[in-house]
């Protein structure tokens, strides 16, 4: 067996143990919250201990605990994520399938922006170092790293969307009954404001790493070659320079898909960060599961995707496999 | 919560007709005002011919078709459209008002009056109610509102197995106690007299459905309201719900102006506020009193109602000292009520005087407004050999976002006369949880109701959620309140209630220093929005977006 075959075997495998522990640890955790779904639909009602405990009853609540998670955990392994507790108790695939398709393109909307763009600043950063540019950026992104990604969003509403501009939405309100082609639209604001979060971090590390780099005696050695200096950067010093830097690209998008409730907050977004406040809030036990799963999975196949490209790139790291 | 109010004077009699007012843009404008409601100028009665895109656009003539986008706050997937379960959000409630009518209804001023049903008559001892129907009225599935369909509605409220929200105010309704007499006819047959019982008629969630009825998420809405769901993936909830005009709809000349109705939900206000401004919705649901200026400043209009709903502070008698009328009435002096509305609620409130259910027709005007009284406290306080007391206040931004505000102007105040109150904010897991009806002085919300229909839920002994227990102790209050709840004359039933309110007024449990307004705004081209005064889910609340049009 080829050694990266085994290796990504063994780290699916590793990813799937992780996952069951996640949801070990998800399912415990939320036991251990005051309250229950019934309690958190009911509110002030509950103390109608007759609907109170019909309600539990209806959902199942008054089993032990461990036989709702077997239970649970045993529909998981037939495909079957189960049903919500709340509203219409509608299936959790079909509650959760549009706003996996929100995030997701949101998500791959500033991964595939934020990523270049950051490689491309942090590189000419590390090449023209202490230029004009170079301070330019530097501030930028400072001051950006320095602001929650929700105040850059609000910036962004009061220039573009409401009281200065009315260029684009202000809302991201994606109606899923319609094409999404038709709305791209809504998600102009919120796909930016996710770029400006991710870019300070993803180009301050390569241009770092790629000066680093371009002190070294092997780009040196290049340069006393001959060779163009366009051909030593990125040919001979990026290839290098990048490799810290997909761990940070990887844990950023990871970041994205997990924890960027505030930006849905902002505009209004229908995605998962939304959805899994609201479950929890609702102790909605099979929604929880299954959206921490989902980000849960994220992370693990991010870091497995960056860990085998950092591999593949690294000459070192390749040969050192066999 | 359940809620909606009014006692009324109107169900003995005929039908009321119900002219539909409508509000002129510049009223609106001028409802900024605190305290403005319902304001019924540049009026203009409805009628079929305005339908017609040819009549003349005179000023103020309303217009048909758009697409109205109402912005609604606090979304969550816990929404449900069936008409009869509890609607355990604001939005669900606005969507129900919407989507179903019930045999009677309550009138922006509060007043009851004739909805699907045409006449109602009682028995003289306040057991049996015959219900006759409007005839010609049709489901949004073109199948015809009759007797049956009203039997098959209530037999389902109150099913045993799964009572619905309304079965506790439908008090003396038992299962196969509702009967058809004719096609168009209905009695319901009581165990125990309620003089109330068309109030609980009233209700939304006694909305009458076809026979059949069982709806599963957007599957199987019908009912018979001037929107309809015109699919089933029209609805989703903690998102959103669109709905298209019901052209079919029973009230004459009273269909809705907009062709599509959709309710947006945000989890953040500042969205909500963005979304207007940005021109993504038409119209807000409930902003909160900082937004107003904001609103205004971008060329937007406010509409605001004064609601009956309640957030009072609960003083237990069960624990001590609240045992002590004294102790109760030194309390009750303690709060600048002024001062409470202005720094508690930005303003959006209105003065309460202990006593709740302030559009009861027996609700008593008389009483003076009790206010600030510090000496006077001090020395019931010392009488009651309570002076320089401590007390833990107990409140959570669950029972309301301005209740730990208030709950801090309290405590400043209760410096004054010379006691020490700790506030303890509590999360609504805590507060909710086994200690709530317990807590020694706590805080509340209660929506708008009728004075009886209130004691039922949280003064008479044994109702659900009796914070104070005060009234148990007090066998005249509840010889009265006993006595109303069978007193099918109007004036002899309020005059009880007067009598009852008036005890309360002086020893009852119940800090009630204020009632709540509540905003929306909408963009200048909306028009035709009406001030409500039960405050669910919308200053226009009772779902009035059928009398909305655009300029």
């Amino acid at each position: 067996m080829p050694p990266l075959l085994k290796l990504l075997l063994i780290r699916l495998g590793l990813g799937i143990l992780t996952l069951f522990l996640v949801s070990v640890v998800v399912f415990f955790a939320t036991q251990a919250l005051p309250g229950d779904a019934a309690k958190a639909i009911l509110g002030k009602d509950s103390a109608d201990k007759v609907r109170y405990e019909a309600l539990r009853k209806e959902l199942g609540l008054d089993r032990p605990v461990v036989s709702q998670y077997t239970g649970w955990l045993g529909d998981v392994v037939r495909g079957n994520l189960g049903n919500s507790l709340v509203g219409g108790g509608a299936k959790v695939t079909e509650l959760l399938k549009q706003r996996v398709i929100n995030s997701a393109i949101l998500v791959s909307l500033a991964a595939l922006f934020s990523i270049p763009i950051s490689i491309l600043i942090g590189a000419f950063s590390a090449v023209w170092r202490d230029s004009k540019f170079d301070n330019a950026m530097n501030i930028t992104n400072l001051s950006l790293a320095a602001l929650p990604e929700f105040v850059i969003g609000i910036v962004l509403v009061l220039i573009f969307a409401t009281t200065v501009f009315n260029w684009f939405p202000s809302v991201s309100n994606v109606d899923s009954r319609a094409p999404l082609s038709g709305q791209m639209d809504l998600f102009i604001l919120p796909v930016v404001t996710l770029i400006l979060a991710v870019i300070p971090y993803v180009s301050r590390m390569l241009r770092a790493s790629t000066i680093e780099v371009l002190e070294s005696e092997y780009v040196m050695m290049a340069r006393l070659k001959g060779l163009k200096e366009s051909r030593v950067l990125w040919h001979h010093a990026l290839p290098n320079a990048i490799v810290p830097t997909i761990q940070v690209i990887a844990i950023n998008i990871a970041w994205l898909a997990g924890g960027i409730v505030t930006v849905e907050y902002l505009f209004g977004f229908p995605g998962i960060g939304s959805a899994l406040v609201d479950a929890v809030a609702n102790r909605d036990m099979p929604v929880v599961q299954a959206l921490v799963l989902l980000i849960a999975a994220v992370y693990v196949v991010l870091n497995l995707i960056a860990d085998i490209l950092t591999i593949l790139i690294s000459p070192r790291l390749r040969t050192g496999l066999r | 919560m359940s809620t909606r109010d009014k006692d009324e004077l109107g169900f003995l009699s005929k039908p009321v007709t119900r002219r539909q007012v409508l509000q002129g843009a510049a009223a609106v404008g001028a409802a900024a005002a605190l305290g403005s409601t319902a304001a019924a100028c540049g009026s203009s009665s409805e009628s079929t011919s305005s339908a017609s895109p040819s009549s003349s656009a005179a000023a103020g003539a309303p217009v048909m078709g758009g697409h109205l986008r109402v912005a609604a706050g606090q979304g969550s997937a816990k929404e449900d459209l069936d008409a009869h379960a509890t609607a355990y959000t604001m939005q669900s409630m606005d969507m129900r008002f919407n989507l179903y009518d019930s045999l009677l209804e309550y009138s922006n001023e509060g007043v009851l009056g004739m909805a699907l049903a045409e006449s109602m008559e009682p028995n003289a001892d306040g057991t049996q109610y015959t219900v006759k129907l409007k005839p010609d009225v049709v489901f949004h599935d073109g199948s015809p509102v009759n007797a049956d369909a009203v039997v098959f509605s209530f037999e389902r409220i109150m099913d045993p197995k799964n009572p619905g929200l309304a079965a506790a105010q439908l008090r003396g309704l038992t299962p196969g106690g509702t009967k058809k007499l004719d096609d168009l006819t209905v009695q319901f047959n009581l165990e125990e007299a309620n003089a109330i019982f068309p109030e609980a008629l009233a209700t939304y969630s006694a909305a009458v459905v076809p026979v059949g009825y069982d709806p599963k998420g957007g599957e199987g809405v019908v009912g018979t309201g001037p929107f309809k769901l015109a699919a089933p993936g029209d609805f989703q909830p903690g998102v959103q719900c669109v709905m298209a005009r019901n052209d079919s709809y029973w009230r004459e000349g009273g269909g809705a102006y907009v062709d599509q109705l959709s309710i947006i939900e945000f989890a953040d206000t500042t969205a909500q506020m963005n979304a207007l401004l940005g021109g993504a919705v038409d119209y807000v649901n409930m902003i909160p009193g900082a937004q107003r200026q904001i609103a205004t400043d971008a060329g937007n209009k406010l509409l605001e109602a004064k609601t009956g709903s309640w957030i009072p502070f609960t003083m237990n008698v069960q624990v001590k000292p609240f045992d002590d009328v004294r102790v109760r009435q030194a309390f009750r002096l303690i709060v600048d009520r002024p001062q409470m509305i202005a720094q508690g609620a930005d303003g959006l409130q209105w003065l309460g005087n202990d006593m709740y259910a302030p559009f009861d027709p027996g609700y008593n005007k008389d009483l003076p407004q009790r206010a600030q009284d510090l000496e006077q406290a001090k020395s019931l306080l010392k009488q009651a050999g309570q002076e320089g007391m401590t007390v833990k206040l107990v409140t959570s931004t669950s029972v309301s976002n301005n209740a730990p505000a208030a709950a801090t102007v309290f405590a400043q105040q209760a410096q004054g006369a010379g006691i020490t109150v700790k506030v303890d904010n509590v999360t609504g897991d805590v507060f909710w949880g086994d200690q709530y009806l317990k807590w020694g002085f706590a805080m509340d919300n209660w929506g708008t109701r009728g004075y009886l229909a209130q004691t039922g839920m949280g003064t008479m002994p044994g109702s659900l959620y009796d914070e104070t227990h005060w009234a148990e102790g007090n066998s005249k209050y509840m010889d009265l309140v006993k006595e109303a709840y069978k007193t099918v004359d109007d004036a002899a039933r309020n005059d009880l209630i007067n009598q009852a309110s008036t005890i309360e007024y002086n020893e009852g449990g119940y800090i009630v220093y204020a009632f709540d307004n509540q905003v929306d705004a909408m963009a200048a081209n909306v028009m035709g929005m009406v001030a409500d005064f039960s405050g669910l889910g919308s200053a226009a609340s009772n779902a009035r977006y059928r009398l909305a049009y655009f300029a």
